[in-house]
């Protein structure tokens, strides 16, 4: 009898782990992603913290200094200025690209001739290089034998040095941004405009609603969604941009477009002050982590 | 073989698998991480490469002139120094300017630096205190310090030692429109007074007397070459740092004299390289600084293109910048002997980088320099006999090289000094802002 019940539980145990086992195989599964994952991704943000606490250099690791770099940056003019530039490139060059997206969206939704070639013509300066496309601007605008100025010349406006004064270096800038942002903010809206019921449109028709009524009660409030979406998207790839505002201007004249992406790569390699080029990394970082974390809160909540 | 068996059998496989790209990662990683006791001695590095019997020296050389550049310099490093020295072989490299910081620093890092290389003008500096750049006194002694261009060597001594060897000369020199300064009526100025007086008459409509390069470091240096010929400088003959001296703000002062005269093109601030020449070649400027050879980008207007003579300054003092550009050694070869025998043949036999390399800058050997190819050049001789004797280097009055001077002219702080004084920006506050900017130099700190 005792050994008949021994046998039994140990016939269940069996099937008890095997259960388990099973149950276990999906998270095994998880397991290369999990390793690629913290090779990739936690690695970096830890050993980028680590040294974001050190006094180092890019040979010698240094000593620990704790937050010593954090509170250097806040007395440094160069930091607050990096980070006033950030804020004002990706605040304009976010709703600039947005609103030329919308508009050029809502024109591509309308049954116009030639919608398909324009359609793929306006992909191109979102599918160029970067290197090409922002050469190609600062031929354009950089000097007074530059297409821009040559056309204002035409006007018998004087030249205008775009990039030789910090206000319209800026200007400049961020209108290269909006340009280079726009094709995603357009595509994306112009999908979205496509999965607006005409009905309602048409109903709001028969109601007497206007056209600009119709924008903006109905086509603006439907595509509030995704532009949230996109408006944070494209705020987290404004701050992280080092290729604009290096190829432009590498950030001058007089550091009136460095912004952070820049500044740390300016601490770091040319300075060779990796600690302090850490720290704004990793400031950096955390700015960018409360829009990721808004973004991913949106999804959340969306069925 | 039912469901439940293969479902088993695939399990255990992809558990077996797990495990050996498990173990390979960590492998991996383990013999990727920088600084690690064994990764040098196991893996097959450039260093270990150099130690093998063969006496192979790998040579790293920057890109210092077009594409012909590559090709003459690999064939006389790889075969002419073969020929005349049998038993040693050179593998030659060259790289490219932009990424250079990060090549060489995770190349010294992770012990894979080449035997030896070119770089610029405080390259053997900034990874001296690293303890990666071998000191050759011997190798000057043998040479002897006349061989070279004056101040040259100079700028390779640090704290008793000589780290590199001088075999390239990097200098800014003010270029002028001929026959614009006939169209004026100016001759071409021998004082800097003259040469304001002669900015003013060459100034009319949208041409302007001199411009500057402000987006690129041929701003701070053309500014700079302006303030030593005030006898300004950065550092006391004891390396101490010394921005707010008398000269430096009357140097600067003059400069921002010229904005207000209006004679300063006024997309200065803006301007890279190819701006720069671009408006000399237009007309749009009538003087720039620039390296030598400018005329070269100037095709169309060579002839019209005219080297201005060293101007004395308003003390006596006649200067401009200029850059020793650095030949060294690094720590980790694992054949020191081979690898200077090389560095001795090279600065002394490369002479055809430049006669068929066309390499953009001069030499720095006395004995190259003093080649037909130079001294028949019209743009070339003035600059190796008025020029150079009064070439000084970045720390001007300092002694030897120091590693702030590396952090100085790659940081960016002199391009911000150079655009703030564009913009019309006050002299003296441009300096403080510079002055606060070097006392936070770790290198200065330390």
């Amino acid at each position: 009898m005792s050994i008949k019940t021994a046998s039994s539980s140990s016939s269940e145990l069996r099937v008890v782990l095997r259960r388990r086992r099973l149950d276990l195989f999906p998270i095994y599964l998880l397991i290369p992603s999990l390793v690629l994952i913290t090779l990739i991704n936690l690695y970096p943000f830890a050993a980028g913290f680590y040294y974001s606490l050190q006094d180092g250099t890019l040979l010698q690791t240094g000593a620990f200094v704790g937050l010593q770099n954090y509170l250097d940056l806040m007395t440094r003019p160069e930091f607050h200025n990096a980070l006033r530039f950030s804020a004002i490139f990706a605040l304009f060059g976010v709703f600039g690209s947005w609103a030329v997206g919308l508009g050029l969206a809502l024109l591509l939704n309308r049954d116009i001739p030639g919608r398909g070639f324009f359609r793929v013509a306006l992909l191109l300066p979102w599918i160029l290089p970067s290197i090409v496309s922002i050469v190609s601007w600062r031929w354009m605008i950089g000097d007074q034998t530059g297409l821009v100025n040559v056309v204002l010349g035409f006007f018998g406006i004087r030249p205008i040095y775009f990039l030789s004064t910090g206000e319209w270096a800026t200007f400049s800038i961020i209108i290269v941004k909006i340009w280079r942002s726009f094709p995603f903010m357009m595509l994306s809206l112009l999908a979205a405009l496509q999965t607006i019921s005409l009905e309602i449109y048409e109903a709001a028709s028969i109601d007497g609603a206007s056209p600009w009524q119709s924008f903006r009660y109905i086509t603006l409030p439907q595509l509030l969604p995704i532009s949230v979406v996109l408006w944070i998207l494209m705020t987290i790839w404004s701050v992280n941009d080092f290729e604009t505002p290096w190829l432009l201007t590498q950030g001058g004249p007089s550091n009136a477009t460095e912004n952070l992406s820049v500044l740390s790569y300016r601490y770091t390699f040319l300075l060779n002050n990796v600690g302090l080029g850490a720290a704004v990394a990793f400031f950096t970082m955390l700015i960018l982590m409360i829009f990721a974390l808004i973004l991913l809160r949106r999804q959340q909540r969306e069925p | 073989m039912d469901e439940q068996q293969r479902r088993t059998i695939s399990r255990r496989q992809f558990l077996t698998g797990l495990g050996v790209g498990a173990g390979a990662l960590v492998l991996a990683a383990c013999g990727a991480q920088p600084g690690a006791s064994g990764g040098a001695s196991t893996a097959p590095t450039a260093g270990s490469a150099a130690s093998a019997a063969s006496g192979e020296v790998q040579f790293w050389d920057m890109v210092w002139g077009p594409p012909e550049y590559i090709d003459t310099a690999k064939r006389v490093a790889e075969q002419d120094f073969t020929a005349a020295n049998p038993g040693i072989t050179v593998s030659y490299q060259s790289n490219p300017w932009s990424s250079w910081p990060q090549v060489f620093t995770t190349a010294v890092g992770s012990g894979t630096a080449p035997d030896v290389s070119t770089g610029g003008g405080y390259q053997a500096i900034q990874f001296y205190p690293q303890d990666a750049i071998l000191e050759i006194d011997d190798l000057v002694a043998e040479i002897g310090v006349d061989a070279f261009l004056p101040g040259q060597i100079d700028g390779m001594y640090y704290n008793g030692h000589y780290i590199a060897l001088p075999w390239g000369i990097d200098i800014r020199i003010p270029f002028y429109r001929k026959d614009l300064f006939e169209q004026a009526g100016v001759a071409p100025p021998t004082t800097l007074e003259e040469l304001r007086a002669a900015l003013k008459a060459l100034t009319r409509g949208e041409q302007y007397g001199i411009a500057f390069a402000g987006a690129s470091p041929l701003g701070w240096q053309s500014i700079v070459s302006l303030m030593y010929m005030f006898g300004g400088g950065f550092f006391t003959a004891d390396n101490q740092l010394d921005v707010m001296n008398d000269r430096n703000i009357e140097g600067l002062t003059f400069v921002a004299d010229l904005i207000k005269d209006g004679v300063v093109h006024p997309g200065s601030a803006g301007f890279q390289d190819a701006d720069l020449s671009r408006a000399f070649g237009t007309g749009s400027a009538a003087v720039m600084f620039f390296s030598p050879s400018a005329e070269e980008r100037v095709p169309e207007i060579k002839d019209q293109v005219g080297i201005l003579s060293p101007m004395t300054g308003p003390h006596g003092d006649k200067a401009t910048l200029m850059f020793a550009n650095n030949l060294m050694i690094y720590k980790q070869t694992r054949n020191p002997d081979a690898t200077k025998a090389f560095l001795k043949w090279w600065s002394e036999n490369s002479l055809p980088i430049w006669t068929e390399g066309h390499a953009g800058n001069l030499p720095a050997r006395r004995s190259i320099a003093a080649d037909p190819y130079f001294q028949e050049n019209p743009f070339i001789k003035p600059i190796i006999d008025e020029w150079v004797p009064v070439g000084r280097l970045t720390g001007n009055h300092s002694t030897g090289t120091f590693p702030a001077l590396a952090d100085i002219d790659a940081g960016g702080m002199l391009n911000t000094l150079a655009t703030d004084l564009l913009q019309g920006r006050d002299v003296t506050e441009t300096l403080q802002k510079l002055e606060t900017t070097l006392k936070g130099l770790k290198s200065l700190q330390a």
